[in-house]
């Protein structure tokens, strides 16, 4: 199988679309023609080889893309791939791995907003912080993630999981405001604190606090502590163990009938009830 | 500049011409009788050719069409219009203006009615019509709801009424009396509704059946080149079919009396498919189109379009402000809503209509039935862009009349079996020819909206609006039905080609077309102390910043009509 390797040669100003440059794409191209992929950058097209160093090698296994010297300046990277491997070493831009299906994406550093957008399976691993909507709903869309997992090893920002329907989020530091704002299923971890309004509007799935809520919004009903729970998202799941002590609300009361599920840590919240 | 378009099989009825091989020759922007040997050719050989055509419904410029776009931005990500010299754009069902007009015109139209201009937001329609290429435009105001409309009329002062419509159209640059849900776009300001024809407004205790045949005695006396033009209580609701029948019913013994135009007809059912619904809920609905299509075909005042479901994912929105809550408290989307101070108000919601939901598939039976059933000089096509689909579905929508076996291939494969066992469109095998589809896509129109002197045609001194399709006669493949009429061959836009293969290859604007309506000098004063007494205690903006102004179109057409004789 195939590696590529991209070396960006110098910053760049204006951002360029990545989303040509996918590991079942280069699987079957040669190095010229992989040389001579067009991408987008503002209104303007460059080839490959105009803002990058090409290298090809074959591998074992999977094929594989990985991204030197990146920032934040490369918008779309892995987005809609299906397999194989993406490496980032640096920053990734907006769009990581949006409506990704399939293959791993390793970000060596921090991502912008909207990493994993409608993602449908697949993993995305960002090692540093993550800014607003990881893993949220199209701008507009009510038909959010539908399926993947999501880490990030830092913070991320605002309204992460946004209309997320199934899969997992898991962040292993801080959240902003918002948190899994009109959820409809899946599963979102927060390692660290959550600011105001966790949860809000939510219909179905689960969302895990370890550390310290701002607040609990008054339209979520407590349903009393529970030690280890194995939370259940369908009556066919077999359910998920989670160790620790929560306080368990059910909400949003927004919505006519909700079924989401809010757990927050007991030890990081001894005044919240 | 002169052309003469050759060898192409010409469809044109309201001259008659049923599929005759025949030269069609243009010069200056008209159609001529002959042209010298310096002209053009446009060679049409085995391509039919028919006038450009006119949509008579479709919500394309104003407030309500501009928060669709606002608040989906995820429709706008569906489709991407970016040609080489033209503007880009974006957006499937609620297109962006640009995309809006090209598209109209790749499908050789050329003109286009924006069914719904809130008065008070005209500024903002024609400011779009300002952006839309290609076409020629109107709008038509709302009246159905109007305080001051409801206030005359509930006094009986049809004259008053007259006098203040007239007042209106000028005012806003509008082209027709639009009413929609009667009275009831007033009762959902106190957070109700109207169910029948004699349930009263709250506050104005006036009902919908005296507003519409008020509002068709004013029109009628104005003489007006189009109709008055409805869309009834009950839009959507299981058992309305009724509700459609009376209100048609209620202005029987009106005759037409247009000033200008051919029209025949007083009343003008926008979106017919909507009310021809039977059942008691969604449990038991089932289709009344054939009942709604028997009524139509002997009555002599009345003419449908049909707004035909297209089973895409689309966007809703009508002045019918309750009907959106309905829809919204159904479907769970998103929904805006708007009340327009005095005058009207409006609703927007996302809808899909799947094809295998049971509903939508009924609703798409009852459209085509609608159709197959109806005498095909009464009915045209719209799709109530986009509240039953988008207008660029119209050419499936002609691919599903023109081929039985393409309609069933739907039918059969693709829809729920509740269109097959509520409706009767499996029963039907009628197929249309092109000279039935150039009636329903454009000739229909023209007279029923008073244009057919110049438009809807291809006589000598109509307007050169010309759509070459190709296709033969008869063509049953649906793909390649659907195909030809979405990109044109060739369309000219007053005498200059505009479209050739289906691309868009030269850009222009068309005019915008309003009434300027005299009536006697002595009324209108009268009637504008009344304007002024309502604008000075309840409108938030002052009555000289309210008319459109001169500079809100690239060029004005007015159709000046003569009402002096209403004193
Ligand atoms: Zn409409």
């Amino acid at each position: 199988m195939k590696e590529l390797i991209l070396t960006l040669q110098k910053e760049i100003i204006v951002p360029v679309e990545m989303d040509k440059v996918l590991p079942e794409v280069i699987e079957k191209m040669s190095l010229e023609e992989i040389k001579n992929i067009e991408l987008v950058q503002g209104r303007k097209r460059v080839k490959l080889d105009d803002i990058f160093d090409v290298e090809l090698n074959d591998i074992e296994g999977e094929p594989r893309v990985v991204i030197k010297n990146s920032n934040q300046k490369l918008k779309y990277i892995g987005s809609k791939m299906t397999k194989g491997e993406v490496i980032v070493e640096g920053d990734a831009g907006m769009y990581v791995g949006a409506e990704m299906k399939g293959g791993k994406i390793v970000v060596n550093g921090n991502a912008d907003s909207w990493a994993g957008q409608n993602m449908k399976g697949g993993e995305l691993l960002i090692k540093g912080d993550a800014r607003d909507y990881v893993g949220s709903a199209y701008r507009g869309d009510w038909r959010g993630m539908s399926g993947g997992t999501i880490i990030v090893e830092g913070n991320a920002g605002n309204e992460i999981g946004e209309f997320m329907r199934k899969g997992v989020i898991h962040i292993k530091g801080d959240v902003g405001i918002m948190a899994g704002i009109h959820q409809n299923g899946g599963m979102i971890i927060i390692d660290g604190n959550a600011d105001v309004r966790v949860g809000g509007e939510m219909k179905a799935g689960a969302i895990i606090v370890y550390g310290k809520v701002e607040e609990v919004l008054p339209s979520f009903k407590f349903e009393g502590i529970v030690e280890n729970p194995i939370i259940k998202l369908s009556k066919k799941d077999e359910g998920t163990p989670v160790t620790g002590t929560f306080y368990k609300f059910i909400g949003d009361y927004v919505n006519r009938k909700p079924k989401g599920q809010l757990y927050i840590s007991v030890d990081s919240n001894p005044d919240l009830i | 500049m002169e052309y003469i378009i050759k060898n192409g099989i010409v469809y044109d009825p309201l001259n008659g011409i049923n599929g005759e091989k025949m030269d069609i020759c243009v010069k200056d922007g008209k159609i001529v009788e002959s042209v010298s040997d310096k002209a053009k050719v446009i060679d049409a050989s085995g391509c039919v050719v028919m006038p450009g055509g006119v949509d008579s419904h479709s919500h394309v410029a104003g407030a309500k069409v501009n928060v669709g776009r606002m608040f989906r931005p995820e429709d706008s990500k569906m489709e991407i219009f970016a040609k080489k010299g033209l503007r880009t754009g974006t957006g499937f069902s609620v297109p962006s203006t640009y995309k809006t007009g090209y598209q109209y015109c790749e499908m050789g139209y050329t003109t286009v009615i924006e069914a719904a201009m809130p008065p008070l937001i005209a500024r903002h329609t024609h400011e779009e019509f300002l952006e839309t290429p290609q076409i020629d435009k109107a709008a038509m105001p709302l009246f159905g709801n109007n305080w001051m409309v409801l206030e005359y009329l509930k006094e009986g002062d049809i004259k008053a009424c007259a006098a203040y419509v007239a007042w209106m159209l000028k005012a806003t640059k509008g082209f027709a009396i639009k009413i929609v849900n009667p009275g009831g776009t007033e009762a959902w300001g106190w957070g109700k509704n109207v169910h029948s024809l004699d349930d009263p407004v709250p506050y104005f205790d006036i009902t919908p059946r005296e507003i519409v045949r008020g509002l068709a005695e004013v029109n009628e006396l104005l003489g007006l080149p189009h109709s008055i033009h409805v869309h009834p209580n009950n839009l959507g609701h299981p058992g309305n079919w009724e509700t459609t029948l009376e209100t048609m019913k209620c202005v029987e013994g009106i005759k037409a009396k247009p000033k200008v135009g051919e029209r025949e007809t007083v009343y003008y059912n926008t979106h017919c498919q909507f009310h021809s619904y039977g059942g008691t809920s969604w449990k038991d609905f089932e289709s009344k189109a054939l009942e709604i299509a028997e009524y139509v075909n002997k009555s002599k005042h009345a003419v449908i379009d049909v707004g035909q479901v297209t089973l895409d994912e689309t966007t809703t929105m009508t002045a019918d402000g309750p009907m959106e809550y309905d829809l919204h408290m159904t479907n769970g989307l998103k929904w805006a809503n708007c009340d327009v101070e005095l005058e009207t108000g409006s609703g927007v919601v996302p809808f899909i209509y799947s094809p295998k939901g049971p509903v939508y598939s009924v609703q798409w039976a009852i459209g085509l039935e609608l159709f197959l059933y109806t005498n095909t000089d009464k009915v045209m096509l719209t799709t109530d862009h986009p509240n039953a689909g988008p207008f660029t579905r119209y050419p499936r929508v002609i691919a599903w009349l023109m081929s039985k076996k393409y309609r069933d291939e739907w039918l059969y494969n693709k829809v729920h079996k509740w269109a097959q066992q509520r409706s009767h469109v499996a029963d039907a095998d009628k197929e249309y020819d092109l000279y039935e589809i150039a009636k329903i896509t454009r000739a229909n129109q023209a007279k029923v909206l008073g244009l057919s002197e110049t438009k809807g045609h291809l006589g000598v001194g109509a307007e050169a609006d010309i759509a070459i399709y190709e296709i033969d006669p008869e063509e049953k493949d649906g793909k390649k039905i659907e195909k030809a009429f979405r990109y044109a061959k060739y369309v000219l836009k007053g005498g200059e080609v505009v479209v050739k293969d289906g691309n868009v290859v030269k850009e222009m604007f068309g005019d915008t077309i309003y009434l300027d309506v005299q009536v006697g000098e002595e009324l209108m004063k009268e009637v504008l102390k009344d304007v002024e007494e309502k604008f000075r205690r309840y409108y938030s903006v002052n009555l000289d910043n309210y008319p459109v102004s001169e500079e809100y179109a690239h060029s004005w057409r007015p159709i000046k009509i003569d009402a002096t004789d209403i004193n």
